[in-house]
């Protein structure tokens, strides 16, 4: 039982993580909490299936597609919302609301398109998991935990040893000096929007491998990025990556005692926990100062 | 007609939870985003309570409003170490918990299953189980809500929570208790949102946990924003058009469900079009730092 659990409990984790990075990367250059990452996920998923299922190509194009449209998707949120409210120079809690807003509206665009109801994406007949260490993992979940630890090492790579990673540090660190030594600072957010959006689209569509699929996926799981960046440690990537795989083997070790239904009361009381006895999260970043 | 009435009953409810979420986020500027989950204990509270002990609904509506200010008093305490985004997702938190709670704890509230037959309010055998009566009922809560609130904001006690809203740091430095006021302005909120729950509960006689998820919050504070921060009248206008105008929707003949995430797609996008244009509201004095 309790390897079971804890298998589950690093997968869901993996999808945590994998939109928690997302996540932690925009939050990291912009400074806001980005709501509407969520909607990118689901939007990712549905893209997939739309391109998939009802358009009928190749699975492999599919997903690269729906991976590409759902960054390009979050760069335009970025530069139909998130840009003018630069203009004005308006506080966080402003990029907050107007977020949700683009949440509400794409998540319900969603659902007049494709229908309320909950579609399945796969077709294939569900097939015998492998046996391991007392486990049952399947093939897809396999696919689900190997694709999050490369995009995380991917995307490390990226910030850590690239020229561009070296201007989006720069950017989240100093917006003002970035400009001064000559970094365009708009191209590097759309840039970051890019990414970060592309990650939210993958996770997405490794989602609709799994499970099923509604316009409402994404509001939970925006929530479990959000609170897995926090508890990880806010902006951090491999804080995000951490983060994301303690709070699936949280719920998961919460709900094996008590029902399932408990799951995101479990994740929100474990991030309230966080933020007032511990709110530089695990990789102990310290949050803005004006803000905790 | 009675459809008209039952709208601007709607309305009214709305304009309780508005006026009374105005207090936090409008005056004293707390970011708080779950001020949904008050109205769901107000409205489970009086209706367990009619339903399983017999309780009158006026004592059920008074004990649902102070189990949600016990509620709003536990919530201030976040927002005395939280600001800004940091408070706005951790009171959205509590908004998914008590969805939670109302969802799962099945022996108490029978899950998504929800509480039919709520009994209606009476008074001296009068059934209030006509619209009108209840419009009436409504408006007057409404009229305590308002003047109450806007009474709590004239006084000097509302000077201070002006004070804490522009400079925290200055009012505690003229000796002024921030703990105290939060702490006041958490519970009265709280109180009069519970007071909305329960009005809602005994009027539709049915609830269940999908009256009270988590994103309805944002509907109450994009209600509060297009009115106005820190305008009372303002709210009450804000909470009319986004119930009023959505269903409009209705008559021009599209099927419920296009009709419905339309409705929510309108929200949205006038959400952003606000924190584009006029962060502050229609009529409103302040807006976010």
């Amino acid at each position: 039982m309790i390897p079971q659990i804890i298998l589950n409990g690093i997968i869901s984790g993996s999808v945590y993580a994998l939109i928690a990075i997302g996540f932690a990367c925009i939050y990291r250059t912009v400074k806001f909490f980005h709501f509407a990452h969520g909607v990118v996920y689901a939007a990712g998923a549905y893209l997939a299936y739309f391109f998939f299922r009802i358009l009928k190509i190749g699975s492999l194009f599919s997903l690269f597609l729906a991976i590409i449209i759902a960054g390009i998707l979050g760069v335009c949120i970025n530069r139909l919302v998130y840009l003018p409210l630069r203009r004005h120079k308006t506080s966080n809690l402003v990029f907050l609301l107007a977020s949700f807003g683009v949440f509400i509206f794409i998540q319900n665009l969603l659902q007049l398109i494709f229908g309320a109801q909950i579609l399945t994406p796969k077709t294939d007949p569900v097939k015998e998991g492998h046996h391991f260490l007392g486990a049952v993992i399947t093939d897809t979940q396999i696919l689900i935990i190997i694709s999050s630890l490369i995009l995380f090492l991917l995307i490390w790579l990226l910030v850590q040893k690239t020229k561009l990673g070296k201007a989006i540090r720069a950017v989240s660190d100093d917006r003002i000096g970035a400009r001064v030594s000559g970094i365009n600072s708009e191209k590097i957010i759309t840039a970051v929007f890019a990414i970060g959006s592309a990650l939210a689209g993958a996770a997405g569509i490794l989602i609709s491998l799994e499970t099923s699929i509604e316009p409402t996926m994404g509001f939970s799981a925006v929530l479990k990025g959000i609170i897995a960046c926090i508890i990880g440690g806010i902006g951090s990537i491999p804080g995000a990556l951490l983060g994301g795989l303690f709070l699936g083997l949280a719920e998961n070790l919460g709900i094996w005692q008590i029902q399932a239904g408990w799951k995101d009361a479990i994740a929100f009381g474990i991030l309230i926990l966080f933020l007032l006895f511990r709110p530089s999260g695990i990789m102990n970043v310290k949050p803005e100062k004006e803000k905790v | 007609m009675e459809y008209l009435i039952h709208i601007l009953i709607i309305a009214g409810i709305y304009s309780i939870l508005s006026l009374s979420l105005n207090i936090i986020v409008g005056y004293t500027g707390l970011a708080a985003l779950g001020h949904i989950a008050f109205a769901a204990v107000g409205a489970y509270a009086s209706s367990l309570l009619a339903l399983n002990l017999g309780v009158s609904p006026w004592i059920g509506l008074l004990i649902g409003a102070v189990l949600a200010a016990i509620l709003g008093a536990i919530v201030s305490y976040p927002s005395l170490r939280l600001k800004g985004d940091y408070l706005a997702i951790a009171t959205f938190g509590l908004g998914v918990i008590i969805y939670s709670v109302a969802k799962n704890w099945v022996s108490l509230t029978r899950g998504p299953m929800g509480l039919p037959g709520i009994p209606s309010f009476s008074l001296f055998g009068l059934e209030f189980n006509n619209v009108y009566i209840y419009l009436v009922l409504v408006l007057i809560f409404v009229g305590i809500t308002y003047f109450t609130i806007r009474n709590i904001t004239r006084s000097p006690f509302g000077r201070i929570l002006t004070g804490i809203r522009e400079d925290e740091i200055a009012t505690e430095a003229m000796g002024k208790n921030i703990i105290k006021h939060k702490l006041i302005v958490f519970v009265v909120g709280a109180f009069f949102a519970g007071i909305a729950g329960s009005l809602y509960a005994h009027y539709i006689t049915f609830i269940d946990p999908s009256n009270f998820t988590a994103m309805e919050s944002i509907t109450v504070l994009l209600m509060v924003i297009f009115g106005g921060m820190a305008s009372l009248p303002g709210s009450v206008v804000g909470a009319m058009v986004l119930v009023i105008f959505p269903e409009l929707l209705r008559f021009v003949g599209l099927p419920s469900s296009v009709a419905a995430p339309l409705r929510q797609m309108i929200y949205g996008l006038l959400l952003v079009v606000l924190m584009i244009l006029r962060p502050q509201g229609l009529i409103g004095k302040y807006k976010f730092k």
